[in-house]
């Protein structure tokens, strides 16, 4: 496995096709968020969650179901691990949750030991909370995306020749809004599906990635910045070149991570898999991004404002 | 002696620490200031000495057992010199053998609450009614509140938070390894109401139906008829006594044949009063039935005298028959009807104890009132002498003393039928106090214990498995290098492991992902650095310079990129709940210790195994010959 010096990958001059390959993606994804939506999980709607770990010979959904008091409005019930159910009802107060627990203990533990069912997690969130926290993620994003683009202008301030600071801000923030679109994409399909829920920990890896991403992206713009102070060579090349030299530290970084990453999802239990999962595909693409699509934006933008300046000269 | 070795010990690692991390940062500082390479073997030993050392206090604070281990294991021995036989000359040595190594104090990470079980409550504090300027200390006191109704359940390290998000305050509670979840929510949100009521004489008033009032008339006619058979049958002669007992509606005096007993004036209804002691004579019996509220009553007035003070006082006796009137139509009376509010309340409340009684024994509690509640004390008591005071808690009548004499200097005594567990609770509750603001629970998450005991032991087999797999790449790819970035690795991870329980950050699931995640990125570092390494290798530097261009490249890319992620960090501890911000607090810690440690002890590991011989065999470094272009 060596990146040898001497052969560069034309990763600049294909730019149209790793564009190509990308906008498609964004685009599927796009569609599949308007044709399915995302399933927001408790945390965003409110609502309640309550696991249920039953000792042995776990009962069927449907016995569960009907141990549920009326009165609490309708149960989303599916089985969890081995010998879990998790319920999804409404937001609950303290006392109709006591409720729920009575009537699940009395109906499905009748004649069963006292410690037949135990309550091992149990969640209510208020609609309202619900919704601030939709704000608040929304802001999140956003505020996390201005910081870097911020960031990235002032830290390549000196470099504004050929192209201006804050468009390596824009082009490493374009190659975000590529690492969120499409595992954001891979979700609503992952809801649709399989009923996966978008909650705070999803939020959480994806500005996780942006962060992970960012840095990823900025390691190559800081050697297009060192490269470019040596003798002149034409703008793209300059990419090019330094695309490939970081090649090596790209991939192997992100193996790196995606090492710890895996063996997470293997062995890290069920409620984090999820979060792990993003965080995956987030690098992956991130990984991804930074490579065939920031820098090769540098090279775009470049081109477009020569031309521009060409067609003003004449 | 053992105590003092211990304490001396305690401060020396501190010292250690302290110094050892000023001087780690010093070195780095310095080294990156004179930006040129110009070492001396020396000033690498020591670097190197130092990143030992302080790895070494790390590990042994992230895992002191084998060493507390060997400690008494050596302990054991040297308490064992005392036994030897030694010439007297040797005397002064003995104190030798009382000498001890000190066991490294044990500290258990500080564990969230998704890990050790617990819940996390979330109120939404109702301010409206509270002027805008007093709403800060207002919730203020609600924390103040809540943190005493906590501490009465004894929860190991509660966590009480105020927070506004827009127009809304909140007040967030965490309490890691709560039992009974239910009872703590009921404990924190029921405020004791205890209220001081006096019993209330004026009766509510509903309209009647026709069909009542008809049944008045017709009840009235019925009593008036047979009141007046009875005392032509008392004029013919017939027993009163007898008659009292069959037919007299007065349950009080019905069986005593009639017999009241003897009564001053004003102790019966106005009708009945009047004709005792105004129209009747000594053994007279009034002509007619005379009507009160309760229906027709036959008076016989039996005797008459004065009392030790000169008031009068008659013996009579009487035949009720008992005629509907609108009071009997009215519903029946509630407790609280009978019961109306004083302005002495919980709140007027100076402090309050349990007490025994001296007789019985029996747990009492013992209230005492500020001034205002000292001043209306007196009053109620004195405006209701005779007469039954109800101290009612969370509504609930709790004790009904009838009051002897008015009560000065602010002091009562609840005597209810309480256990001593029920008196102390009691009594604590009364002490915390009031909410100043209702509040509502909005939120609830509560984790039960052996859920978290799975989750701790599947994250720590992930970050080994990961951290192993992260190895062997690192050492199958980077050869030499390689095996100093998985040393590293260890040492950042001991680093960020002890910051962790010294700080102490509390440690959630996404907490500990953050710091696996953390560990990919520390390792980010070194690829960086080890990538601009060959690079410079393979540009025909030698490798003292190629380390040093290698290690100085290297630095922006780092720098810059950590940054990004920092920034992310704190936009994310910003939108946080808890758990979001385990994460972000964790990722931060890993991302900054990383730096360092990619710097410091990768940078000392390399200058201390680069050797000039080592030129000759590169594939040490992972670069192949053919590769090198000059």
């Amino acid at each position: 496995m060596e990146y040898s010096n001497e052969r560069q990958y034309n990763i600049i001059g294909y730019r149209k096709l790793w564009f190509f390959i990308s906008g498609t993606l964004i685009a599927i994804s796009v569609a599949v968020v308007a044709l399915w939506g995302l399933k927001l999980g408790i945390d965003f709607t409110g609502g309640s969650l309550v696991e249920i770990e039953f000792k042995d010979n776990r009962p069927v959904v449907k016995d569960v179901e009907s141990a549920v008091p009326e009165q609490l409005g309708k149960a989303n019930i599916a089985p969890l691990g081995d010998r879990g159910m998790a319920l999804r009802l409404r937001s609950l107060s303290e006392d109709e949750h006591q409720q729920l627990l009575a009537s699940l203990k009395e109906k499905l533990g009748k004649d069963k030991d006292d410690d037949y069912l135990n309550e091992s997690r149990f969640t209510s969130i208020g609609p309202t909370i619900g919704a601030e926290l939709q704000q608040k993620a929304v802001w999140a994003i956003a505020i996390v995306l201005l910081a870097i683009i911020l960031y990235i202008a002032w830290a390549f301030r000196k470099v504004s020749r050929p192209v201006p600071s804050w468009q390596y801000g824009v082009a490493a923030v374009m190659a975000l809004f590529h690492d969120v679109f499409i595992p954001v994409g891979i979700f609503a399909a992952l809801g649709h599906f399989m009923g996966v829920e978008i909650d705070t920990l999803f939020i959480t890896a994806l500005l996780t990635v942006l962060g992970f991403s960012v840095h990823d992206t900025i390691v190559v713009f800081d050697r297009i910045r060192e490269n470019l102070l040596k003798p002149a060579e034409q703008f793209a090349i300059v990419v090019n070149k330094s695309v490939n030299e970081t090649l090596a530290r790209s991939i192997n970084t992100s193996l790196a991570t995606l090492l710890v990453l895996i063996t997470t999802l293997i062995f890290g239990g069920e409620t984090i898999r999820y979060f792990v999962l993003t965080l995956i595909l987030g690098i992956i693409f991130g990984t991804y991004s930074s490579i065939f699509i920031a820098s090769p934006l540098l090279v775009s933008a470049n081109r477009w404002t020569q031309k521009r300046r060409e067609a003003k000269e004449r | 002696m053992l105590f003092v070795w211990k304490i001396i010990l305690f401060v020396l690692q501190w010292i250690g620490w302290l110094v050892l991390t000023v001087w780690s940062i010093f070195l780095w500082l310095w080294q990156k200031l004179r930006g040129t390479f110009q070492t001396t073997r020396g000033r690498v030993r020591w670097a190197l000495v130092s990143v030992i050392i302080l790895a070494l206090l790390s590990g042994l604070s992230v895992y002191p057992n084998y060493y507390n281990q060997l400690a008494s294991a050596a302990n054991g021995q040297i308490s064992r010199l005392s036994d030897w036989p030694a010439p007297s000359y040797l005397n002064w040595l003995k104190p030798v053998s009382r000498l001890r190594l000190p066991e490294y104090p044990e500290k258990p990470f500080r564990l969230g609450l998704d890990l050790v079980g617990g819940t996390q409550l979330l109120y939404d504090a109702d301010t409206s009614k509270i002027p805008l300027s007093d709403r800060v200390s207002a919730l203020e006191g609600v924390r103040d509140v809540i943190e005493r109704r906590v501490n009465a359940f004894g929860v190991a390290e509660p966590l009480v938070q105020t927070d506004k998000t827009g127009d809304q305050w909140r007040v967030l509670v965490e309490l890691a390894g709560v039992k009974d979840v239910n009872e703590a929510i009921k404990q924190i949100g029921e405020t004791p109401l205890l209220e001081f009521k006096e019993q209330n004489e004026a009766p509510t008033v509903s309209v009647l139906t026709d069909e009542q009032k008809k049944e008045i008339v017709e009840s009235e006619k019925k009593a008036k008829k047979t009141a007046e058979d009875l005392l032509k049958r008392l004029n013919r002669g017939e027993d009163f006594a007898e008659l009292a007992k069959t037919y007299s509606e007065d349950p009080g005096s019905k069986d005593a044949g009639g017999d009241l007993g003897w009564a001053k004036k004003g102790m019966f209804v106005p009708e009945f009063d009047r004709a005792l002691f105004e129209e009747l004579k000594v053994g007279e019996r009034a002509k007619q039935p005379v009507r009160t509220q309760f229906g027709y009553h036959i008076i016989e007035k039996l005797e008459e005298r004065q009392d030790d003070k000169g008031e009068l006082e008659i013996q009579a006796r009487h035949i009720l028959i008992a005629a509907k009137s609108e009071r009997d139509f009215q519903p029946p009376q509630n407790p609280e009807d009978q019961w109306k509010n004083t302005a002495l309340s919980g709140k007027q409340l100076k402090r309050a104890s349990v007490v025994f009684d001296e007789q019985t024994q029996q747990p009492q509690v013992s209230l005492e009132f500020n001034d205002e509640g000292s001043k209306l004390f007196e009053e109620i008591t004195s405006r209701n002498v005779d007469k039954m005071v109800g101290i009612f808690l969370d509504k609930q009548p709790i004790s009904l003393p009838k009051v002897q004499q008015a009560i000065t200097g602010g002091r009562a005594v609840i005597t209810g039928t309480f256990t001593v567990q029920e008196a102390k609770l009691l009594a604590q509750r009364l002490n915390a106090g009031a909410l100043p603001v209702p509040i509502n629970l909005v939120s609830q998450q509560t984790v039960g214990a052996s859920l978290g005991e799975i989750a701790i032991q599947r994250s720590l087999r992930a970050g080994l498995y990961g951290f192993l797999l992260v190895a062997i790449f690192m050492i199958l790819y980077y050869r030499l290098p390689g095996i100093i970035a998985v040393v590293a690795l260890l040492m950042y991870a001991a680093f960020v492991l002890a910051i962790f329980k010294l700080w102490p950050v509390t440690l959630t699931l996404a907490g500990i992902a953050g710091f696996i995640l953390s560990l990919g990125m520390a390792v980010d570092a070194n690829i960086l650095i080890f990538e601009r390494l060959k690079e410079e290798l393979r540009l025909g530097k030698s490798l003292p310079q190629a380390m040093q261009a290698g290690f100085e490249r290297a630095w922006t890319s780092i720098r810059d990129s950590n940054v990004s992620s920092l920034i992310t960090c704190v936009i994310l501890s910003w939108f946080g709940t808890s758990v979001v911000k385990g994460f972000a607090l964790t990722l931060a810690i890993g991302i900054v210790v990383s730096m360092f440690s990619a710097i410091t002890v990768t940078r000392t590991f390399l200058r201390v195994i680069i050797r000039e011989r080592q030129q000759s065999r590169l594939w040490l470094y992972g670069v192949r010959r053919k590769s090198i272009l000059v």
